[in-house]
């Protein structure tokens, strides 16, 4: 392992990325950015500035327009039907609303993180080897949720139906977590516990994580870089540390204040 | 970048026209439609007689009206209303197309022609439409006595069909059954295909999409008796062609429920499931179905209930079931047997109703 970051490889990669919704709104310009194997990349932005579009064309849930994006040197853009989902396997997704299957149980949406390696037919019967139902369990464990394994997912809170997401992320045995307003819709207290579980994973497992926040408090804590969107362009990119006033009224505009003192 | 680049100023200006002639369109299709009614009014007021002798039928006036003037003038008058739309306010075709104008706007029913047009033509379908369909108030204030032994009969059942009439209901609410399990899964397959939301994806899926659409529409569009009639000529008269003749009307109204409850899932899970690498099926299985399951079944209690009430009159044809013993019975006027026949029919649909909806608020 190289320590430099400028050695270690690139784990995602975007090129004059664009997109254009059906109907004209822009919601990507032109993005380029580069993140590092390892990275705990913090894209920030006002809502609607372009941060789910563009953590949803790395994995191509939404198609960009025009350009290119690589994860891991494979080229996304250029991959269809088993290559696309082959590298979808790699990158793991976290949602702002959860996004767990609200009728099944907790351990069958963990299991879910497996369907990209698991055989088509008995995965249609909720069917999983034992194997995968032993690891599922060790991410819920992880997670401190064994004992709801049974309990039908929507009968959880929103703090936990989201540590089930971040279990069915852990299980897809990712190398990258995009994860997409993790903590907008926790209740403040959890954000933090929240967080630092993502963070650890990411320690432990030398995962790179692409996380859109707009909490600023959280992004000097957790993030090693940030990049900001601003109308669907990169405005501005660097280490948290360099983040002050300036660069924040760069942002979210000249109207904007800071919520708290954290940043000055 | 596309290769033609229109310019927006004349994408407006198309717009406009083409917003113009849509006016146009509905003002001449109104005008025409109440100057024919009009004309009707006049004729039935004249008091002219047919060949007979007799007043004129609805069907021998209708035949007598200027269709073609009727057109022109229709034609003209909505030009004129039109080009002049600032003198005598704005047309009934413009008002709905491009709105009114603010100066319009705020005035009451009774300041704009407008308004008097559309009281005009309530009042004028009214009246035709009291020709047309022939009513007649003194016959059926008069005449009830003609019509008293059928009640009597409805209110007097005849215990002589009671059994074969259990019997056949018996049959009714099998076939009903039949024809709803036959629809399910072919519905249940058919209505991924005609969800928009899941269709968006290649030229391939829009495709099969219209044609799914195209061919359900058709198929709900023809009656079920229809239907009946096309299956008995198929496998012979007898409760399995009213089975498909519901059969095939059920694939196509549930379909249609079906492809409509998928629209309205949340895409959050088929998102999450999508981004594991899961293929097209397990997207289905795992973000889709488990979300759309309860109101299919809903859905599915539903369309037997109401199968149970249409197969009755699939059986008028032959279509088996109760109805088939009830036709001969209307015919010969066995009103007392009817009677049973049709009570035997109102307990079963009302029991069915009271069931169905019971299972399904638990359901939903």
């Amino acid at each position: 392992m190289n320590a430099s970051p400028e050695g270690r490889r690139l784990a995602v990669r975007l090129q004059n990325v664009c997109k254009v919704y059906p109907g004209g709104v822009k919601a990507l310009t032109d993005v380029n950015l580069e993140v590092r194997e390892g990275e705990f990349l913090v894209v920030l932005g006002l809502s609607g500035s372009g941060k789910s579009t563009l953590l949803r064309c790395i994995n191509r849930l939404v198609n960009p327009t025009s350009g290119r994006v690589w994860i891991f040197g494979d080229e996304v853009t250029a991959a269809e039907g088993a290559r696309l989902r082959r590298l979808r396997r790699q990158a793991a997704m976290i949602f702002q609303q959860f996004n767990l299957v609200r009728r099944h149980t907790v351990l069958v949406n963990v299991l879910s993180g497996s369907l990209g390696r698991s055989a088509l037919l008995p995965s249609m019967f909720l069917r999983y080897p034992a194997s995968e139902r032993e690891q599922a369990m060790a991410a819920l464990e992880r997670m401190g949720l064994g004992d709801r394994a049974a309990s039908r997912a929507d009968s959880l809170s929103g703090g936990q139906q989201q540590r089930v997401a971040v279990a069915r992320a852990l299980v897809q045995r990712p190398r990258l977590i995009l994860a997409d307003e993790p903590v907008a819709s926790l209740d403040p207290a959890l954000r933090h516990s929240l967080m630092r579980q993502i963070e650890a994973l990411s320690k432990d497992e030398g995962l790179t994580v692409v996380c859109s926040l707009h909490d600023i408090d959280l992004v000097k804590r957790y993030a090693t870089r940030l990049a900001a969107l601003r109308d669907g362009r990169i405005v501005y990119q660097g280490e948290p540390q360099e983040f002050d006033r300036g660069t924040f009224r760069e942002i979210y505009g000249t109207d904007a204040e800071p919520a708290s003192n954290a940043l000055v | 970048m596309p290769p033609a680049e229109t310019n927006p100023a004349d994408a407006n200006r198309m717009k406009k026209s083409v917003a113009r002639l849509k006016a146009l369109a509905i003002d001449a299709l109104l005008l025409t439609t109440a100057g024919l009614m009009a004309e009707l009014l006049t004729i039935a007021f004249s008091g002219r007689r047919g060949p007979t002798g007799l007043l004129l039928t609805a069907e021998e006036a209708l035949d007598l009206l200027h269709y073609a003037w009727m057109v022109a003038a229709g034609i003209v008058l909505a030009l004129v209303w039109n080009l002049f739309s600032r003198w005598i306010g704005s047309s009934p075709g413009r008002a709905l197309v491009r709105g009114v104008p603010e100066w319009e706007a705020d005035l009451p029913w009774s300041h704009t022609v407008r308004g008097w047009f559309a009281v005009l033509f309530i009042e004028l379908t009214f009246f035709a439409g009291w020709l047309i369909t022939e009513v007649d108030l003194p016959a059926f204030l008069t005449k009830f006595s003609k019509a008293s032994d059928i009640v009597r009969g409805l209110v007097h059942p005849s215990a002589s069909v009671l059994h074969q009439g259990v019997v056949l209901l018996v049959q009714t609410v099998f076939l009903a059954f039949m024809a709803t399990a036959f629809a399910i899964p072919i519905a249940f397959a058919l209505s991924f295909l005609a969800a928009r939301n899941l269709t968006r994806g290649s030229v391939l899926a829009r495709g099969l999409y219209n044609l799914v659409r195209a061919g359900m529409n058709f198929t709900r569009a023809v009656e079920p008796l229809v239907w009946a009639l096309i299956f008995i000529s198929w496998v012979g008269i007898g409760p399995f062609a009213g089975v498909l003749a519901l059969w095939i009307h059920s694939v196509a109204a549930l379909t249609k429920l079906y492809s409509e409850q998928i629209e309205s899932i949340d895409l959050g899970p088929v998102e999450a499931i999508t981004a594991t690498g899961a293929g097209a099926l397990q997207v289905l299985r795992y973000g889709v179905v488990p979300q759309v399951l309860p109101p299919f079944l809903s859905f599915t209690i539903y369309r037997w209930d109401i199968n149970v009430r249409m197969s009755t009159i699939i059986g008028f044809v032959g279509g088996g079931g109760i109805g088939y013993i009830l036709k001969p019975r209307v015919d010969l006027g066995e009103w007392g047997e009817v009677g049973t026949l049709v009570l035997l029919i109102a307990i079963t649909v009302w029991l069915m109703d009271i069931v169905s909806a019971k299972i399904r608020e638990r359901i939903v």
